[in-house]
């Protein structure tokens, strides 16, 4: 299966005019972005706005991030089962727009008004420690501002904010269907026989099984109390892999992550050199006994001894007991064999003294380390502010406390960032050793 | 970590937690087995007469624990069966 992604890089996006792509500028067709938005009865009014890396803006209600592709040759459309059809992608060429983003935005109150499934959006700056602090920074970012018809459900407003970002972004990406493309990266397995370890990503993903949406989707379909999955990566890179656009937080992956997983890239670009990329394990994570743990610890490892991995990346998504999982699969795994590195982020507190991991095991001897999620953070006055509200809520809880967006904000958390915990290592963060 | 502090001050403590490896590696003294993490002293799915055994059980267990003596964390299970 190999899937050529043809890169159309973007550093201007200008909204007036008909729809184009030419040498880095994407010219949008504002008013026809809108009417595609609109089709959809879920979603009442849409604004469209641009923000550039530097400036002093602030974006509000963030519930997703999302890369505009299409595919232009093989098999299906790119967010299968989402988008479109349900249909095996991952092979022909997609087009892709990196140098921007689409960023989704909506006001959304939900009917589930407190615990763990309530709904969570996040915030942006594009200048200063805030942009500093986040991967969706450094792009040029069109923001879409929904909002959403009164009333709706959980499923039914992500299902239309998740619709109207990724219609559009299939929609860009058509600006450059007949146009030569910068640059052509390949992304298949070698079949042929190859002494190179073999490695397998064990992609540890929390599922709420009990939330109307479980956080997690596999070709639009939530995934639940699953054992392991194998997928193939190119899977990934064509969008069938795709969360929860009502509870957008820094520890969640975006679409932008799962299209553009670090992990996955950078295994793909040792393949054939040092290492033999052999597929992508999801495992779901979250049990609620630890015999559930032990049982999903026992399966991944099982799947991955049964590809015959000599390696295992593991990394996970989200925070809490679920780690207790990531941890067996490491101890599960190195017991058959297979040598593992865990790609994680710390926790630590606000001042960085509190112990850094929830669990361990002494099998999870090579750990690489992406930052901590806890450090607190100041974010100065914007000059615009972009987004469904002018106020930022900082806790989920009913009646918790809420700022004015124009204001300065100081965070105990990276949480509210969207971007602001590198989840999968894809920031490029240095440390000092004291 | 509450646990431990209370041990400290010299009161007999016993933690019922449904993650007991995970309270064994930070060092609770007497740890009781839990139902689930989001229910770890009863289980909702049982009719409630069952229930109320079930709890019963989780309680006397911890009792039992607090009579212990105990050098280093010690796991003490109740006799039930629950679905994973």
């Amino acid at each position: 299966m190999r899937l050529e992604l043809a890169e159309f890089p973007v550093t201007q996006v200008k909204l007036e005019g008909k729809f184009s792509y030419h040498s880095g500028t994407l010219e949008v067709d504002g008013g026809e972005i809108k009417s595609l938005v609109l089709q959809d009865m879920r979603i009442a009014d849409v604004e469209l706005a641009v923000v550039v890396p530097g400036e002093k803006v602030r974006v509000t209600g963030i519930r997703d991030v999302v890369e505009p592709r299409v595919k232009v040759n093989g098999k299906g459309q790119v967010f299968p089962g989402t988008l479109s059809p349900v249909a095996p992608v991952g092979e022909g060429r997609t087009h892709r727009l990196p140098g921007m983003a689409v960023v989704v935005s909506a006001e959304y109150e939900g009917t589930i008004r407190a615990g763990s499934a309530v709904q969570r959006s996040a915030m942006l700056d594009m200048w200063g420690p805030g942009a500093e602090a986040s991967r969706f920074s450094s792009r040029v970012n069109l923001v879409l501002v929904l909002r959403l018809v009164k009333g709706l459900s959980e499923i039914e407003a992500h299902t239309a904010i998740q619709r109207a970002e990724y219609a559009v972004a299939k929609r860009l990406a058509e600006t450059t269907t007949g146009v030569k493309p910068q640059r052509v990266e390949s992304y298949e397995f070698g079949r042929k026989k190859s002494k190179l370890p073999r490695v397998v990503l064990i992609q540890g993903c929390l599922t709420d099984s009990h939330h109307p949406h479980s956080g997690l989707s596999y070709y639009g379909l939530p995934v639940r109390d699953s054992l392991a999955t194998l997928v193939h990566p190119n899977e990934l890179l064509d969008g069938a892999v795709t969360g929860d656009t009502t509870r957008a937080m820094a520890p969640f992956p975006t679409t932008w992550d799962w299209q553009n997983h670090p992990l996955v890239l950078g295994l793909y670009e040792e393949h054939g050199r040092n290492l033999n990329l052999v597929g992508v394990i999801l495992e779901r994570i979250r049990f609620e006994t630890h015999l559930g743990k032990e049982v999903i610890a026992h399966n991944t490892a099982q799947l991955a001894a049964t590809l015959g991995a000599d390696g295992a990346l593991i990394t996970w998504t989200f925070s809490g007991n679920c780690f207790v999982d990531v941890m067996l699969t490491i101890r599960a795994c190195e017991q058959r064999g297979i040598k593992t590195v865990l790609v994680t982020y710390e926790y630590g507190g606000k001042d960085g003294v509190d112990t850094p991991l929830l669990y361990y095991v002494p099998e999870a001897k090579a750990i690489v380390s992406t930052g901590s999620r806890d450090r607190w953070i100041e974010l100065p006055t914007p000059e615009r502010v972009v987004g469904p509200n002018e106020r930022i809520q900082l806790f989920s809880y009913p009646g918790a406390p809420v700022v004015s967006a124009w204001d300065s904000v100081t965070l105990d958390a990276r949480d509210l960032i969207i971007g602001g915990v590198d989840i999968w290592g894809g920031q490029s963060s240095t440390c000092r050793a004291y | 970590m509450i646990s431990k502090e209370i041990d400290r001050v010299g009161l007999a403590v016993a933690l019922i937690s449904a993650m007991y490896p995970l309270v064994q590696q930070v060092g609770a003294s007497r740890i009781v087995k839990g139902v689930r993490i989001p229910h770890p002293c009863g289980d909702p799915s049982l009719p409630p007469e069952l229930d109320l055994r079930l709890r019963r059980e989780i309680v006397e267990t911890a009792l039992k624990a607090l009579q212990s003596e105990v050098k280093g964390p010690s796991l003490f299970l109740p006799n039930m069966a629950v679905a994973a």
